[in-house]
């Protein structure tokens, strides 16, 4: 057989995995329109409250629509430390990582199908949170680069995920600390991305919690987005983040596969891929 | 005998319940965990109030005040996060991902002591949360950035405050019994229940601005609300709101905690025939 033949095969079926994993996902996401509902409701109740708080402490409106805008984003991350991260350790817990590993196809194939299924569910939800949060709140939006502001957010979501598939290979032996690791990464990053307040490249927010924040490509995204939606910004204002997240990508894509083959690498030799309840 | 059967139920409980949290690692970074979180939460509301020092018209003691104001709220909602998403959980971790849910229900008087102890397993990391956040919180803002916010912890008054952890934990418990017994009947519910209650409490009940900013219909919807009168008695005791109103609040306090005891029993009991019946106690479901 010739190599281009097997190549074509290859691709053909690693595409078809990732499409037939997407599928699961938005069919397994979207079948219950209370969870769709209470998806979209839940972080309103949350970012209402912070922008309630910026109307008591006299802080202008355009905070309000910084944090609705951390708030949509928020649910990308979630998504990701969720349903990316500890999916392994899901699937393991329900017996289907075996299926997985012994399928003829890449697991970074079903990493993408579990992206792609991912961002486009918790699109759907931002969209809602945008919109009801404009809605029941009032705030003001600028948006004068519509199309920027597009790929600054599809650069963003593909960075996110990107770091979700390295969070994957890197959760993939975990048992409870998958649990608790998302857990852990909650709070933490709803800060160093400053979700929650507005202006976390300015001169209030220390240097030091700007770099950290700088290694989540979320933090870089959202502040982008918020310079072009809110601030009314153009190419000139975000060019940096741009660079910033494409170089993310760059970075993040060729570690979350070299990390994935050594994990399943290691959990083959200890045994620990169909390890359950630990 | 029966009392001593059910306190020894409990505690059992609570032994496995803290096991299965806190064993997953070594105790270093079990404690890293146990700060990080709290932490995080404690400094985006301080950021928040920075910055509205920084960019609005009100004097620094207003801000100083607010800020003190919103520490005692954010560091005991601790409670309240931990108790919803813990018991929240609980069913479907212990049905479906361990199985034991059936063998915990046929065990002769077993289901409500174990549901407590496991409850008390999450009062016991809101208190973890409670007190690092207020050890770091004096740290941060009046030790390291010398900003003089009126929270003295050595100041409170215990008299006070006790009563009210003691009734908003019994309050905490039996929502979080009540979303026990609603998890025993739903479906797919686990990552919805604890959220959105949690998430309700957050809005209505006074955590990070007073419910007086609230529209006026929301506002009778807070004043039913157990949290309300929990965070205001803990603002009282530590002298951030009018002590006058302590016994007020505590005594709401109170009639909130009885009414949802008696709705959490009351929903445990139809959920549990419904369980019986329908045979839910071992029905394992995945997405």
């Amino acid at each position: 057989m010739k190599p281009s033949l097997t190549v074509r095969r290859d691709l053909s079926n690693n595409l078809r995995a990732a499409y037939a994993r997407m599928w699961v996902r938005l069919r397994g996401s979207n079948r219950d329109p209370i969870a769709l509902g209470a998806e979209i409701g839940l972080p309103i109740l949350t970012i209402g409250a912070y922008v309630i708080l910026y109307h008591a402490i006299g802080l202008p409106a355009t905070a309000g629509a910084a944090v609705i805008v951390g708030g949509a984003m928020i649910a990308f991350w979630t998504n990701v430390l969720w349903n990316m991260s500890s999916q392994w350790f899901w699937e393991r817990e329900q017996g289907n990582l075996e299926m997985y590993m012994v399928a003829p196809v890449s697991r970074m194939a079903i990493l993408l199908g579990m992206a792609m299924g991912g961002s486009l569910n918790t699109g759907i939800r931002a969209l809602g949170i945008i919109l009801l949060g404009i809605f029941v709140f009032q705030v003001p939006f600028q948006l004068r680069e519509p199309f920027l502001v597009g790929i600054v957010f599809v650069l963003t979501l593909v960075a996110l995920y990107t770091l979700g598939m390295l969070f994957a290979s890197l959760f993939m032996l975990y048992g409870r600390e998958a649990w608790n690791t998302a857990n852990l990464l909650q709070e933490p990053v709803y800060f160093l991305s400053g979700a929650y307040f507005p202006g976390f490249y300015g001169s209030l927010v220390p240097q030091a919690i700007q770099f950290a924040g700088s290694l989540i490509p979320m933090t870089i995204g959202l502040d982008a987005i918020r310079r072009l939606a809110i601030g009314g910004g153009d190419i000139y204002s975000v060019w940096l983040h741009i660079i910033a997240l494409i170089a993310s990508i760059l970075i993040l894509f060729p570690i979350a596969r070299r990390t994935l083959n050594y994990m399943e690498s290691l959990g083959k030799k200890e045994g620990r891929l169909t390890l359950r309840w630990q | 005998m029966a009392i001593a059967d059910f306190v020894k139920s409990t505690r059992e409980s609570f032994r496995v319940g803290w096991k299965i949290e806190s064993n997953w690692t070594d105790p270093v970074l079990f404690a890293t965990y146990q700060i990080v979180r709290p932490l995080a939460s404690l400094l985006i509301v301080a950021f928040i109030v920075i910055i509205g020092a920084t960019v609005g018209v009100a004097g620094s003691a207003f801000y100083n005040t607010y800020l003190a104001w919103l520490i005692i709220g954010t560091a005991f909602y601790s409670y309240v996060l931990q108790a919803m998403l813990g018991m929240s959980f609980l069913i479907f971790v212990d049905r479906n991902r361990y199985e034991v849910l059936k063998n915990i229900y046929i065990s002769p008087g077993t289901l409500h002591p174990y549901i407590i102890g496991r409850g008390l397993v999450s009062v016991l990391n809101g208190t973890i949360s409670v007190v690092l956040t207020l050890l770091f919180s004096e740290a941060i803002f009046n030790g390291l950035l010398h900003m003089n916010i009126p929270l003295n912890l050595l100041g409170v008054n215990l008299l006070m405050l006790i009563p009210a952890i003691v009734l908003g934990i019994i309050a905490l418990l039996a929502i979080g019994y009540l979303l026990c017994a609603l998890s025993i009947v739903a479906n797919r519910m686990e990552f919805i229940l604890g959220d959105s209650v949690a998430g309700i409490f957050f809005l209505l009940g006074g955590v990070i601005f007073p419910v007086s900013l609230l529209p006026a219909p929301v506002q009778l919807i807070s004043n039913a609300l157990p949290v309300t009168y929990f965070l205001n008695s803990v603002r009282e005791s530590f002298g951030l709101l009018p002590a006058s109103n302590y016994m007020s609040d505590l005594g709401l306090l109170a009639v909130t905690t009885l009414a949802a005891l008696a709705l959490g029993i009351f929903v445990f009991r139809g959920a549990e025939q419904r369980a019986r019946r329908l045979g839910l106690f071992d029905r394992k479901s995945e997405y």
